[in-house]
């Protein structure tokens, strides 16, 4: 009985089961570029603990450079994932089924490399376990461990149980590593009473993880914003980071989504209609983006404090301006630009956007964090900050590791949910009528 | 009492201290003696200070060495010290680094390649001193006495004596010091017959106005003029700093007058015309104790232009502003607070004598002074007394010393030029080279670095190797001794005897006491006790002008003098409570002493004796002039061209003086050329720039380059670390589209250099500045290869009058470097 | 409790820097060299700040010592995860540097710029590290270090007080800074006590405090005739 769906769904599925059994010699190359730049990134961060953070570019008064500005920028792309999956089930929009898998595997990708960053930029990380000795809890930087800790665990939680049933399924059809598949299936049959807790399991969790997701920006924001340094000290921050986390982060999700459709030809998966909807959705972060970067401007200029002046104009206008205005540009102008017209709305259009919104984000973050530390409130020269190699490296492993752990994920597990699609052929339809049922007057419609 | 507090025992660093030593390893931390290193790691040690006087520069400041266990481990200002009342230069905090420096010279060296490549091996002391004492000998035995040089720096008091007698009972003219305080004084032997530094009475005045002297950051002493400094505050005194590029002494001025370089003379004659013109001058003063001021009859019935009409004649506001660029305005304004505030006193020096035409310039500084009845003022220009040392006999010259000194002095300058002193490095150079009169066959090198400091490297270079034997007492290999064939190396000071007494520029007399704080940590020798050591080698009346033993004796022996005159004191506590009463009622007790022997401990414990009252002077003393007045018509510059003169050859007399002048780069005629008057230096027009090179406070003569901490905090006020940089105002750098930190040529007819802008409002527009300090090529691995030596592309000009250095006399172009 | 404070005179000050170089060797601050130098990581516990005012010729140049200000309420503490920098019961902000984890927050906290960090592993004179202050330890690399108000002196005088069975007096704890600067431009003292001169000077009309309002306190006091 349950072999025989197994099969018929084996049929009708095929394509997302076929990345699992299925190993190309692109697939080596890349997945060898990938390895290298990861392990020189290894070997950079090995020349960092033995010298100390001289190798870096950093100084006095620039403290904080690539280490912090990625941190605050992969943590950001995090959101994509967890955040946005629950935000869209729990809407019960029905076009997020073949899309919740990859965001939470960004989400806790990210989330790992994202949370490693706060280590790589310690001058001694062999005292990190100070942190739970000693920690403080009123640094916002333990409140930030806190919440990452919390959110990552939540987030692989929240990638886990939706995989149950698809884990089955492969362990079902036997092949290699059954063992792990069966270790990992924790036992599932697909009972209606196993459906039902794991239903319940994911509901009390997409309800617990969007506060979560929410806290970890703001407190990253915390990081900046409980100082008195000019540019930081804001109130909006929480907030403003929020948002454009989940901007980055929308963006990342179809950059991968664009990326597996095309590899793995999830053209049947991934339709014009869903990049039309998150493309909708980018378009209007964008705005609330500009929204936040022109109070967040506009009240500095009124005030006019000299220094908080003083840093606004060296983004304007000074040294900082070429990123300043790359990342408007990048954040508003191309994105506004290519999905307000249905005419560049196109998969490449969106994917242009994205690219450019994930560029422009990481440009935010390090404009927020450097100019800022570059222009003290004391009468200094401005703060040089160039990243050194080793920077670079630690930035292209970070980037490698998003790339090879997709890559090693899908030699394992579906990328896009095989159970929900399912579940929404079987289900989907039948609970979509209803639901417009309920809110739309009369019963004619189905007699139509 | 205070003393013995901190005597007390306490544990050798306590908590932290012992984590010091055991994380890093005592051995690989103390590189020390081994007894030492045993004492140390006993754990508990005793603390003591031992005071001895800093001579990192010619500062003379008292200073305190902290001692663990007989150990130096930091340094802080003698607080009884009268010249420092317990300040120091950042310069001084260094003494343990240049005690401890990784690059001294450890051993007698002796070279094993070629000159300057850099190549030593150790010999033993005795080694060196026979191979010396022979070459002595032989060129002795010749009758070649006088082929035998000695180049010094600016050792003043014992040292300059002892090696003065070294060179007399040998037989050698050729004493040498490069950098001879004698010739800053140039212009006050001309107006004052002085030839010493004066003092001036910054306390009292009420009004300093300072014509380039950066007395803060440079000068004679920079701690003992910051003292004095602190107090402008209370006292209501107000400050004028007058100079091209603004120095620390500028920043710290009420007003900062921006001058074009080499024009500083015009400036002082300008606000001299004001004085006149307003009769804002002392006319008491002039009256009696001038000379040349009004128009003039001799006694030949020739008449003369006095310093008024030619004043009065040539610098009016309008002109003196044409020539210095300081608007007219400002010119009045200076001279009306000038001549309205008393008392007030005048500097120059700096900027204003770093110029071809720098006595003329200092001169008229100077005369502002007279103008104003300055001079032996309280709160004016003082002459300081010099101490009661007790001096040695003259030495008995044998007839091969006897014919020696009567060579003629083989730097002494051609005929015309350098008519008021004996020496400059440049003629050295021309004549060692050119073997003329004779050849230098051996020469001593005592500190000081005459490669770093030249402007003719190339010709000073040839000449050092036309010596057979060049044997330097340098502690540390620098540029010069990259050329000698022996080292013998010194101690440095923190381990040897010495006395350092007046200080020039200092309001009263003193006598520093250096004494070892530690045994020598080296094979080292004091070059005092290697002269002695090396006169009784080559033996008879050589041998016998040294009947002490020692350097030390030596020091004993005039302190006895200071001990048997009963005056001054021994610098004790209470110094601090009394530093401002003594100048305003002279009150002043004279500690008295059993025996010279208790003098002479309390003078080891406590650093040093002084005197703060000045003797009572007759006019004649003040003015050791011709007149015995001041002379603003200078009789002793007119005696001295008139020997030029009648030596020059020419058939008529008048054609003699054209030549004379003309050959000293004297442009004036008639009797302006013996007042005070603005000499125009002749800058290369083809090039738009002033260059002009400045000193900085942790490293102003180059010496402190070898010190790592100094050479990080080289330029501290521009934040710049161990290198160098051009300043230049943000006008000039928009002409040549220099932005801040470009990479800029700066380009003289010499040479060019590659520096980093730095732009600045606080200076001339079309004048560029480059500290001096950085660029060794040797000296130590700190030393070498940071920043550039603005020496190195300067014109090799001087003030042919006094044969100084014309450090800013070149002009450049700059361009961006790509 | 006293209060530990500073006040500097900027109108005695000539901006010499003994005071920068005294820090440095009582403090066995590294030495930086030329390259890390350059490259913004000298390390300077008391730093000069130059500032030039007005445009040519009528050029005022100010300069300004400037150690850490010991705020009262010092957001570097604040900040710091692991307690590695905190306020004491005698208003000094320390440093604890086996603790410190190298996050450099509290430097991004600083508001006055005045702390520093070791990139490298420190550095003195070479072949020569024995002219180390014994009563200060020697920091390794990868920890943030500031002006600590030397009180490694305080502990030494209350040592010395304590021996002699008396309280400290007025004058007694001096910094290294001010014990050499030859304008006598620093004092130090306790602001608890109305008599000493630093309480009488922190009431001076000449006297301002950097940024007052940012409500930091620092308990560094500048004397200067001009308005800061
Ligand atoms: N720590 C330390 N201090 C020292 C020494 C040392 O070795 N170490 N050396 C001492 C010795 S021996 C001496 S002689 C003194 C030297 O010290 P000073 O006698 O003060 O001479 P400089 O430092 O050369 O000062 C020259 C100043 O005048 C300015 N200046 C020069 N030429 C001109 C010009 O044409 N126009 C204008 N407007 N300005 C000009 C320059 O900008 C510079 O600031 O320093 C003494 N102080
Ligand atoms: N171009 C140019 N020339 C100048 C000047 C200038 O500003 N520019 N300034 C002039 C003036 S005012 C001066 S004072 C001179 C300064 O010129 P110098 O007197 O040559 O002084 P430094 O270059 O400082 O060289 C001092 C040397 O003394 C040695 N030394 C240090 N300590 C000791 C010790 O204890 N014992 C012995 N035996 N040797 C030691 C070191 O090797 C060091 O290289 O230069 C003069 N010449
Ligand atoms: S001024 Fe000269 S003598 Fe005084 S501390 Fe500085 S270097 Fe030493
Ligand atoms: S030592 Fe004194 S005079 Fe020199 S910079 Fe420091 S505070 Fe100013
Ligand atoms: S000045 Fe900076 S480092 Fe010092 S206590 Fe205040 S905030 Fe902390
Ligand atoms: S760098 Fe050290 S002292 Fe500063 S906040 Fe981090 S752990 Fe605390
Ligand atoms: S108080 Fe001590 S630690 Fe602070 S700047 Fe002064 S000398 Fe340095
Ligand atoms: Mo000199």
């Amino acid at each position: 009985m349950m072999d025989k769906t197994h099969q018929c769904d084996l049929d009708q599925d095929a394509a997302l089961y076929r990345p699992i059994y299925q190993t190309g010699r692109g697939y080596y190359v890349v997945g060898g570029i990938f390895l290298a730049v990861y392990l020189f990134s290894i070997y950079m961060y090995y020349a960092q603990i033995r010298n100390g953070l001289g190798v870096t570019g950093m100084n006095q008064p620039v403290t904080w450079g690539f280490y912090i500005v990625n941190f605050v920028f992969f943590i950001g792309i995090s959101h994509a994932g967890t955040l946005i999956s629950a935000i869209l089930r729990l809407s019960k929009a029905e076009w997020r089924r073949p899309i919740t898998r990859m965001a939470e595997v960004i989400t806790a990708i990210v989330l790992a490399i994202g949370g490693l960053h706060p280590i790589i930029d310690l001058g001694r990380p062999d005292r990190m376990m100070n942190l739970l000795e000693s920690g403080r809890l009123q640094s916002p930087l333990l409140w930030d461990v806190t919440s990452i800790t919390a959110y990552f665990t939540a987030s692989t939680v929240y990638l886990y149980l939706p995989m149950i049933p698809d884990i089955a399924r492969i362990r079902d059809r036997g092949g290699k590593l059954t063992w792990l598949y069966t270790f990992m299936a924790w036992g599932w049959q697909g009972t209606e009473r196993q459906k039902q807790v794991l239903n319940r399991a994911i509901n009390i969790l997409m309800v617990m993880v969007i506060p979560i997701a929410i806290s970890v920006h703001t407190v990253i924001s915390y990081i900046f914003s409980m100082t008195l340094q000019p540019g930081w000290h804001s109130t909006i921050f929480g907030p403003y980071f929020v948002a454009g986390a989940i901007f980055s982060g929308i963006a990342a999700l179809l950059i991968v989504m664009i990326i597996f459709r095309k590899v793995f030809h999830f053209e049947d998966y991934l339709k014009q209609i869903h990049f039309q909807y998150l493309g909708t959705l980018l378009l209007i972060m964008s705005i609330i983006w500009f929204y936040f970067t022109f109070s967040e401007y506009l009240t500095g200029i009124f005030g006019g404090e000299p220094h908080e002046m003083n840093t606004i104009l060296y983004k304007f206008s000074g040294p900082f301006a070429f990123f300043f205005w790359g990342m408007v540009l990048c954040n508003f102008v191309i994105p506004v630009t290519i999905l307000s017209f249905r005419k560049f709305k196109t998969i490449s259009g969106v994917l242009i956007a994205s690219i450019a919104v994930v560029i422009g984000m990481w440009l935010e973050r390090f404009i927020i964090v450097v100019p800022s530390l570059a222009n003290p409130r004391m009468e200094l020269p401005l703060g040089i900050y160039i990243p050194s190699l080793v920077e670079w490296a630690l930035f292209a492993g970070g980037l490698s590791v998003f790339a090879l752990g997709f890559m090693v994920f899908a030699k394992f597990f579906p990328l896009i949910s095989i159970w929900e699609i399912e579940e929404g052929r079987i289900h989907g339809v039948k609970e979509v009528e209803e639901r417009i049922h309920s809110y739309l007057p009369g019963r004619e419609l189905s007699n139509l | 009492m205070e003393i013995k507090r901190r005597d007390f025992l306490r544990l050798f660093g306590g908590v932290s201290g012992a984590l010091l030593i055991d994380g890093c390893g005592l051995d690989e931390v103390f590189d020390l003696p081994a007894n030492m290193i045993e004492k140390a790691k006993k754990g508990a040690g005793i603390e003591a200070w031992s005071s001895t006087i800093c001579s990192l520069c010619p500062g003379g400041c008292g200073i305190q060495v902290r001692m663990i266990d007989g150990i130096p481990v930091s340094v802080k200002g003698n607080r009884f010290y009268p010249v420092n009342l317990g300040g120091m230069c950042p310069l001084g905090i260094n003494a343990l680094h240049e005690l401890y420096n990784p690059d001294r010279a450890k051993t007698p060296l002796r070279r094993s390649g070629d000159r300057g490549s850099g190549k030593w091996e150790p010999v033993t002391w005795d080694d060196a001193l026979k191979t010396v004492s022979e070459k002595l000998a032989t060129v002795r035995k010749e009758g070649k006495s006088h082929q035998v040089g000695f180049l010094g720096y600016n050792e003043r008091g014992l040292m300059r004596e002892h090696i003065s007698r070294f060179m007399r009972a040998f037989g050698s003219p050729n004493y040498y010091q490069f950098s001879l305080t004698q010739n800053d004084t140039v212009a006050y032997q001309l107006l004052q017959g002085q030839s010493q530094v004066p003092a001036y009475d910054i306390l009292n005045a009420k009004l300093i106005m300072s014509f380039g002297a950066n007395f803060l950051e440079g000068g004679y002493s920079p701690v003992y003029h910051t003292k004095l400094y602190s107090h402008h505050q209370d006292r209501n005194t107000r400050f004028v700093q007058i100079e091209s590029r603004m120095s620390l002494t500028g920043a710290n001025a009420d007003r900062w007058v921006p001058v074009r370089p080499g024009t500083y003379g015009a400036l002082a004659l300008g606000i001299a015309y004001v004085l006149i013109r307003e009769e804002l001058y002392d006319k008491e003063f002039v009256k009696n104790r001038t000379f040349g001021f009004e128009d003039w009859v001799d006694r030949f019935g020739g008449k003369h232009t006095g310093f008024k009409s030619d004043v009065l004649g040539n610098y009016y506001p309008e002109r003196a502003s044409q020539i210095t660029g300081v608007p007219s305005a400002t010119i009045l304004e200076l001279a009306r607070e000038l001549g309205n505030t008393r008392p007030s006193v005048v500097l120059g020096d700096g900027g204003a004598v770093a110029n071809t035409n720098g006595t003329f310039a200092l001169m008229a500084v100077h005369s502002l002074n007279a103008l104003l009845g300055n001079i032996e003022r309280g709160g004016g220009v003082l002459f300081i007394d010099q101490p009661p040392v007790q001096k040695h006999a003259m030495v008995s010259e044998d007839p091969v010393a006897r014919t020696g000194n009567h060579q003629t002095p083989i730097a002494q300058p051609d005929e015309i030029a350098f008519p008021m002193t004996d020496f400059s490095i440049e003629s050295f150079a021309q004549h060692v080279l050119a073997e003329r009169p004779y050849p230098l066959r051996i020469l001593f090198l005592y500190r000081g670095n005459a490669l770093f400091q030249s402007l003719n490297h190339d010709d000073l270079v040839n000449a050092l190797k036309k010596i057979d034997l060049i044997v330097s007492f340098d502690s540390v290999i620098n540029e010069t001794s990259e050329y000698a064939d022996l080292i013998l190396p010194d101690h440095t000071f923190l381990e040897k005897w010495d006395e350092v007494s007046n200080v020039p520029s200092v309001g009263f007399t003193h006598v520093g006491i250096q004494h070892p704080v530690i045994q020598p940590l080296h094979d080292t020798r004091h070059t005092g006790d290697v002269l002695i050591e090396l006169a009784r080698r080559v033996g008879g009346t050589v041998g016998a002008a040294f009947p002490l033993n020692t350097y030390e004796e030596e020091i004993k022996f005039r302190m006895k003098g200071v001990y048997l005159s009963g005056e001054g004191a021994v610098a004790t506590q209470g110094v601090r409570q009394l530093w401002l009463d003594y100048l305003q009622q002279r009150g002043w007790q004279i500690g008295r002493y059993a025996s010279f022997e208790e003098f002479w401990d309390r003078l080891l414990e406590h650093g040093g004796w002084w005197n703060p009252i000045r003797k009572k002077k007759s006019s004649s003393e003040v003015f050791r002039t011709p007149s015995g007045k001041f002379e603003f018509y200078s009789q002793t510059l007119k005696a001295s061209v008139d020997r030029l003169v009648a030596k020059a050859g020419a058939p008529r007399s008048s054609q003699n003086l054209d030549l004379v002048l003309n050959r000293l780069n004297i442009s004036a005629r008639g009797d302006s050329v013996f007042l005070p008057h603005h000499e125009p230096v002749s800058y290369e027009e083809d090039k738009p720039l002033y260059l002009i090179p400045f000193h900085v406070l942790p490293n102003p003569d180059g010496q402190a380059a070898n010190l790592p901490m100094m050479q990080e905090m080289f330029g501290y006020t521009a934040r710049r670390f161990w290198s160098s940089w051009v300043e230049i105002h943000p006008e000039t750098a928009a002409q040549y589209a220099i932005a801040e930190d470009s990479w800029v040529w700066v380009e003289t007819s010499v040479g060019r250099l590659k520096v980093q802008a730095k732009l600045s409002h606080a200076i001339v527009p079309n004048v560029i500045a480059i500290p001096f300090g950085l660029g060794h090529t040797s000296y130590g691995r700190y030393a070498k290869g940071h920043g550039v030596n603005p020496h190195s592309i300067i014109r090799n000009l001087y003030d042919l009058i006094s044969g100084k250095a014309a450090f800013e006399a070149t002009k450049a172009k700059i361009t961006l470097a790509s | 409790m006293p209060r530990w404070a500073m006040v500097i005179d900027l109108d005695k000050c000539t901006g010499c820097g003994a005071c920068m170089a005294a820090c440095k060797m009582e403090n066995n601050v590294a030495i930086v060299d030329s390259k890390e130098a350059q490259a913004g990581r000298a390390l300077f516990w008391m730093d000069m700040i130059t500032t030039y005012e007005g445009e040519y010729p009528t050029v005022a140049a100010k300069r300004m010592p400037k150690p850490c200000f010991q705020c009262d309420n010092p957001p570097c503490t604040k900040v710091c995860p692991v307690r590695a920098t905190y306020r004491n019961n005698e208003g000094l902000v320390a440093q604890i540097y086996h603790r410190c984890i190298g996050c450099r927050y509290c430097m991004a906290a600083c508001p006055f710029t005045t702390k520093v960090f070791n990139w490298y592993e420190p550095q003195w004179l070479e072949g020569a590290n024995k002219c180390f202050n014994p009563d200060v330890s020697v920091r390794a690399v990868g920890v943030v270090e500031k002006c600590s108000f030397c009180a490694h002196r305080l502990q030494h005088v209350k040592e010395v007080a304590d021996l002699e069975k008396r309280p400290l007096q007025d004058g007694e704890y001096v910094p290294a800074c001010s014990e050499i600067c030859p304008a006598d431009a620093i004092s130090f003292g306790d602001l608890e006590n109305k008599d000493s001169a630093v309480y009488k000077l922190s009431r001076s009309y000449r006297a301002s405090r950097v940024m007052e309002d940012l409500g930091v306190e620092p308990k560094v006091y500048y004397l200067s005739k001009r308005v800061s």
